[in-house]
């Protein structure tokens, strides 16, 4: 073969079989750990803002305080009294908005876990939520030294199917009121914003059944990965329409036969929404 | 193009357009190859490799990269109504991470799935806008099947002349001689009698196996013949190459069969799952070919081109419907055989075995690329000392015995090779086992250019 030798199969010398090759690949390919989230330009601006304003209010109070005190100490501790309510109440407000907000993002944390096998990780998160969650549900209990896969089926037949299934019901509340308005109301621009306004309370209260009490940029937030979950679940869900089809053969439905149709896709939304958004808050992703 | 397929051509594409305006995208990817090109395990690899990135791993780094980081989330599309088998590779990853491993067995029927990959709008609202879905469209089938596409449009004469010319020449004769020295002993008037035209048929297809198996050859017509199917060898096929002088009652018989099993292979397996394709791979076992030597060689390159022509090489209204693939990948397969510097080889190589292919392909708009892959990588580069020399070579477990060997490829041409190359004895690649596998699959498997090839074939698309 021009110059080169024949291709040949030359065989290790001894007769034991050989292990089989392991090129590390599952540690190769392991998801890289996720980079802080970096600012973007207007999030370094708002946050400047806030922190002059703020700032500068604090600083401005200080003085406000120090000059009334100067006039009259019984004027100057009515001042700080005054002060540190007004700021209290700002601060807390703020603070339980990033618990809300961080809370999400526990999510997100455990899912990655998970996807990754890391089973400490998974089992930390788990314990941590578990704690967060709403007094007088059930719980899987203590999940230390079990295999991951076990403590998974656990969390999910005794805590998150038992969630699915207030959230369903949720939904379908929600879905029966979003229809008897469309029946009654008298404009469809207010119906929009009915349905705008129950949709995201809908959101906010499955998020309460998995322990999120998400504030402003939470519920934003969660409204975001709710869209996403949305379409997975709508491209998915034939049960669905079976519910709607079951709520909208009721009587109601007869009564107002004509609204029939707006309602039901009012109604579907609803449906949708509810568990979309129990699809946005679990702690691990539904076993596909 | 008949007036129907036109309206349905016109529908499909505006099926298209409206998906695209919502985001919600279908790529239907053609995955050509011949029989034991690697198709079944590359689409294995595929789906595994893509689940795996769509959880984060980094299994796909080129792909990642050209999607710019925005995979969100992949996953298989839940079965609904189908009709068709489903293309089921966690039994083919279950297999191969099994022990003792088995690779994937023949493929005999057709069997589809669809990925859904959910990617970030490219735009700066992309974090707020909901997420885009491309569904990838797979399919699998035998790949003997392919070569019935150029039959649809020859007539019996043409075919059996062509056949027979090719079957008189060279290694074919001697697979043939059988069923040579059958045609030659029957009158031109032979009697439309089925004991005759069933032993033509089973002389016929013994032929084409041995050919196919003994000999490496690939230009082997009409595919059911080597591969019936699920449903098995029906009267239908009992059929064979006649030349020109048959006259008889066979002859017209032998026609009349001919014509209905490609108007059964067009509606069964060609129209349904073969027109519109959005992309394109051609898989090609080019180091098998070259070691089975210069015959199997060049009649695996004819088998390309003559593919190719079909489904690349669509009519102008076809490529104004959006109805070929607008890019061709051509890759390469099992490039884990040759030690990672002759793997540029291997592509440059099919560069010029697929050369009819290629032009086919780009004379009806596509781009092309080439590329070596290994779908599963099964050895590590090591060094084989020859005649006191030492040339680089590949160290694999053999599938059967389960020991290690190293195994030298030979030299891999850049080009085709000179007449003193195909001297050589021929030699038969050993199969591998796969590396130590997750069953479950969760980190996907360990390839070699799957996602250079991807990426060249979707980025774009994500
Ligand atoms: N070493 C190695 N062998 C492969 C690879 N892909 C396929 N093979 C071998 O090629 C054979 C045929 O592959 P298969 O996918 O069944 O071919 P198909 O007929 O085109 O579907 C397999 O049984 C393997 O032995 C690969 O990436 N690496
Ligand atoms: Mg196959």
């Amino acid at each position: 073969m021009s110059g080169a030798p024949q291709p040949r199969i030359i065989l290790d010398e001894g007769a034991a079989p050989a292990q089989r090759l392991d090129f590390g690949w599952e540690k190769a390919v392991a998801a890289p750990p996720a980079e802080a989230a970096r600012w973007s330009s207007a999030g370094l601006v708002a946050g400047g803002i806030a922190v002059l304003l703020l700032g500068l209010a604090l600083l401005e109070a200080g003085n406000f305080v120090a000059a009334q005190f100067a006039r009259a100490a019984w004027l100057g501790a009515v001042t700080l009294a005054v002060a540190l309510a007004g700021f209290g109440l700002v601060f807390w407000g703020i603070a339980r908005e990033a618990r809300g907000y961080l809370g999400l993002a526990s999510v997100d944390r455990a899912r990655a876990a998970h996807a990754r096998g890391d089973a400490a990780a998974l089992r930390r998160e788990l314990a941590a939520w578990q704690a967060r969650l709403p007094p007088g549900r059930a719980r899987a209990g203590a999940l230390e030294d079990m295999p991951m896969e076990a403590a998974c089926a656990l969390v999910e037949s005794k805590v998150l199917a038992p969630i699915a299934q207030d959230a369903a019901a949720l939904g379908r509340h929600a879905a029966m009121q979003a229809f008897a308005v469309t029946a009654i109301s008298p404009s469809p621009a207010l119906d929009a914003l009915v349905f705008g306004w129950r949709g995201i309370r809908l959101v906010r209260q499955v998020a309460a059944l998995h322990g999120f009490r998400p504030g402003i940029a939470g519920t934003l937030a969660l409204l975001r990965r709710v869209a996403m979950d949305a379409a997975t679940v709508a491209a998915t869900d034939v049960a669905v329409d079976a519910m709607v089809r079951g709520l909208l053969s009721s009587r109601v439905a007869e009564h107002v036969a004509g609204e029939a149709a707006a309602g039901a896709v009012a109604a579907r939304r609803m449906i949708l929404l509810a568990r979309a958004a129990d699809e946005a808050c679990r702690v691990i992703p539904r076993a596909r | 193009m008949d007036p129907l397929s036109l309206l349905r051509g016109v529908l499909d594409t505006a099926e298209d357009a409206a998906r695209a305006l919502i985001g919600r995208e279908r790529l239907r990817l053609a995955v050509t190859g011949l029989s034991r090109a690697g198709k079944t395990v590359f689409l294995t690899s595929l789906v595994a490799n893509l689940i795996a990135a769509g959880r984060g791993a980094r299994t796909l780094p080129a792909l990642s990269d050209a999607a710019g980081g925005r995979i969100r989330r992949v996953f298989v599309v839940p079965a609904d109504t189908e009709t068709v088998p489903r293309f089921d590779p966690e039994a083919h990853l279950a297999a191969l991470a099994a022990d003792p491993p088995r690779w994937p067995e023949r493929t005999e029927d057709f069997s589809t799935l669809s990925i859904a990959v959910d990617v970030e709008r490219r735009t700066s609202l992309g974090g707020i806008l909901p997420e885009r879905r491309v569904t990838l469209d797979l399919i699998d089938y035998p790949g003997e099947w392919l070569l019935d596409l150029p039959l649809l449009g020859t007539g019996f004469a043409e075919w059996s002349a062509a056949t027979l010319a090719r079957l008189r020449r060279g290694r074919r004769a001697e697979a043939a001689a059988a069923f040579l020295d059958f045609l030659d002993a029957l009158p031109p008037d032979a009697p439309a009698e089925d004991a005759l035209a069933k032993r033509g048929y089973g002389l016929y297809r013994d032929a084409l196996r041995a050919c196919r198996d003994t000999h490496g050859l690939r230009l082997l017509q009409p595919g059911r013949f080597l591969n019936p199917g699920p449903r098995g060898e029906a009267p239908l096929l009992w059929f064979f190459p006649l030349p020109e002088t048959a006259r008889g009652g066979l002859a017209a018989l032998c026609a009349r069969r001919y014509a209905a099993y490609l108007d059964d292979q067009r509606t069964t397996f060609l129209d349904p799952f073969f027109s519109r394709f959005h992309r394109q791979v051609v898989l090609v076992d080019v180091l098998g070919a070259l070691h089975a030597g210069q015959e199997a060689f060049e009649d695996t390159a004819d088998a390309l081109a003559a593919i190719a022509g079909v489904i690349s090489g669509a009519n102008l209204i076809e490529r104004l419907l959006g109805a070929a693939p607008t890019r061709v990948a051509f890759a390469a397969t099992k490039a884990d055989h040759v030690p990672t510097r002759a793997r540029d080889a291997l592509a440059a190589l099919l560069e010029h075995l697929a050369l009819g292919a290629r032009g086919r392909a780009e004379a009806s708009g596509a781009a092309t690329a080439f590329h070596a892959l290994a779908a599963i990588r099964c050895t590590e580069d090591a060094v084989a000392t020859l005649e006191g020399r030492a040339f680089p070579a590949v160290r694999g477990i053999l599938l059967n015995e389960g020991k290690g060997a190293t195994i030298y490829p030979g030299e891999v041409p850049m080009k085709p090779p000179e007449p003193a190359f195909w001297d050589a004895a021929f030699f038969q690649m050993p199969e591998f086992r796969p590396p130590r596998l997750d069953p479950a699959g969760g980190s996907g498997v360990p390839h070699l250019g799957m996602d250079g090839l991807l990426a060249w074939l979707l980025g774009d698309a994500l």
